[in-house]
């Protein structure tokens, strides 16, 4: 790992003009075409921009204590990658999809019974520990909640993970999906009715209600 | 006494909303659960590139190598080299920016420019100069231009635009937090706060400043330089840096470095040249520092004198040896070339951006910044 280097370097020295957007185009659009011919400011100002949606879409796949490491393995596989996007308007669902698959890449690698064993278990919560000001309880109860989410279906824990952790607002949800606002805005009340129903049956009698 | 009963489905559409964008009625449960997975949040980690991207290899159909022998790809290639030459020149030139207002866009709740709200899924509202966009407690809004980059206010903020041409786009932070992503040129993009101006010198960073006028600016990409009355601090993508009226930027610190190293900054930084807590805070500082403290210790410099500056640059030549042409005498009298060329060598950034835009601007806080300050500080002056 000698021979990296900081993307912050990458704008030192003289001027590196980034050109305005072409007609039409929206700021990200010129973000990616900058990326595309070798500006690494651009590309990092990409990472500094999609990298919350990078860890919400991991982190409703993969163990917590892994996910840090799966984005920068998502942004280190998409830069050599740019040229192949045809539409540089498509880059947030193109994006969205290489994260996707390095979840999947991850389970694949990954012996399914090592995945909720005793001691990534306990990373998990070591990791958290730290900067938590919760208890253990809390803690165990943000994981159950977490659980909760990743057990629904891949178009509501998406949203919700975004929306609830990440803290991400449905209009910047759609923005860096490239979804509708319809869409995002449907997908998180289904996927909040949902998770209240699964939160509601563990945690309450049957009498009982809420979270 | 009068009982008002809510209307069922208001509440329950005030609710819905705040799971839309957080405006609205706050609904419990909800903010319980965010509180709850706060901790899954992505912390802010800078992107590391290797030095050498491998480009992805290009499929080349071999039937198309088969039938190119090697006279034929020389001919072909010159005739395309020529033909991009030709089409180089005579390509259209990109119209400037001829708008020089700003898009303003609602991000949440009911952000306003001046008076008047912004609503949401409307088209982005225009910002022109001398206007303000106000935030409160439940409202955000994004600030943008295409050849600029982006800006994103929090709630409780206020900002005003005060420039905006082809060499300079300035604004102007009262109170409140912007997340700035800015890819124009370094040095073009500046924004006044009652403690310091902040320049951009190619990066993305988060500024905060206090209904003090002190302020905080944290760097999560490139650097910036934060400045006032001849006092600089560079702060690179990872480091953090306060700033208080009157005396300006203190000592940035990587957030990475101890908390006792971090503790001794805020210390140095908060108590006057003669107290005896500033040269034990020194002290600490200086037996924490790791190499990748050099930031500190480079701006330590400038900030002390006599044997406390010796005591300086005795840990900084240990951590990060002098380059060559730099000499103990020449540092120690602040020999500005001798200063960059140490800080060059700290692999953080080239100076020369900064000194290019010293000579090029001047960094003073633009009149209405200053009219602030000098408010703030007469306020200051009547208290008790």
């Amino acid at each position: 790992m000698a021979a990296l280097s900081e993307i912050r370097s990458s704008r030192s020295g003289p001027p590196a003009v980034n050109p305005p957007s072409e007609p039409g185009g929206s700021p990200d659009d010129a973000l990616v075409r900058a990326a595309r011919r070798g500006d690494r400011s651009a590309f990092g100002l990409l990472y500094a921009r999609y990298s919350r949606m990078v860890h919400g879409i991991l982190l409703a796949r993969v163990p917590f204590s892994d996910v840090d490491d799966l984005v920068q393995d998502v942004f280190l596989q998409a830069l050599p990658r740019l040229n192949s996007l045809r539409e540089v308007s498509r880059f947030p669902g193109w994006l969205a999809s290489i994260a996707r698959n390095r979840a999947a890449d991850f389970h694949r690698r990954f012996k399914p019974n090592e995945e909720f064993d005793e001691e990534s278990a306990s990373a998990q919560t070591e990791t958290l520990t730290p900067s938590a000001n919760h208890s253990s309880h809390s803690s165990a109860e943000a994981h159950a909640v977490l659980d909760a989410i990743r057990s629904l279906p891949d178009a509501y824990r998406e949203p919700l993970i975004f929306r609830l952790v990440e803290g991400m607002t449905g209009p910047e949800i759609a923005a860096r999906t490239g979804l509708t606002h319809g869409s995002v805005r449907v997908n998180l009340y289904r996927g909040m009715q949902q998770l209240r129903e699964i939160l509601g049956r563990k945690t309450s009698p049957p009498t009982g209600g809420g979270l | 006494m009068t009982t008002y009963q809510t209307d069922p489905e208001k509440e329950k559409m005030m609710q819905e909303n705040y799971l839309w964008d957080a405006s609205g009625a706050p609904d419990p449960e909800i903010q319980r659960l965010e509180s709850l997975l706060a901790d899954f949040r992505q912390a802010d980690r800078a992107l590391v590139l290797p030095a050498e991207i491998p480009a992805t290899p290009r499929k080349f159909p071999t039937v198309l190598v088969h039938m190119l022998s090697l006279p034929r790809l020389a001919a072909a290639t010159a005739i395309l080299l020529a033909l991009g030459v030709t089409l180089f020149f005579m390509r259209p030139r990109l119209a400037p920016e001829t708008d020089p207002a700003w898009n303003v866009a609602n991000l949440q709740g009911a952000p306003q420019i001046g008076t008047k709200a912004i609503a949401a899924n409307q088209a982005p509202a225009k910002l022109h100069v001398g206007q303000m966009i106000v935030t409160n407690g439940d409202s955000r809004a994004s600030l943008s231009q295409s050849d600029l980059g982006e800006i994103r206010i929090d709630p409780n903020s206020r900002v005003r635009l005060l420039q905006t041409d082809a060499t300079r786009k300035r604004i102007q932070l009262d109170v409140g937090t912007i997340h700035a992503a800015i890819w124009a040129p370094p040095g073009t993009f500046v924004v006044d706060t009652p403690s310091a101006v902040a320049i951009d010198l190619g990066c993305a960073y988060t500024l905060q400043v206090a209904p003090d006028g002190s302020g905080t600016i944290r760097t999560t990409l490139g650097w910036v330089g934060f400045h006032l009355n001849g006092r600089d601090s560079f702060i690179p993508a990872g480091a953090m840096c306060s700033t208080r009226p009157e005396l300006g930027p203190g000592i940035p610190y990587f957030e990475d470095a101890t908390p006792a190293f971090r503790e001794a900054i805020v210390q140095f930084d908060s108590t006057s040249a003669d107290s005896p807590s500033r040269s034990a805070a020194l002290a600490t500082l200086l037996a924490e520092a790791r190499a990748h403290d050099a930031l500190s210790l480079w701006h330590l410099l400038s900030r002390t004198t006599g044997p406390e500056r010796t005591q300086v640059y005795t840990r900084f030549a240990a951590l990060v040896p002098p380059p060559k042409g730099v000499t103990r005498s020449g540092v120690l009298n602040l020999d500005q070339s001798m200063l960059d060329l140490w800080w060059n060598s700290l692999g953080l950034g080239e100076i020369s951006t900064w000194r290019f835009w010293e000579q090029s601007a001047s960094p003073q806080p633009s009149s209405n910044s200053q009219q602030m300050l000098e408010k703030k500080q007469s306020l200051r002056k009547q208290a008790p």
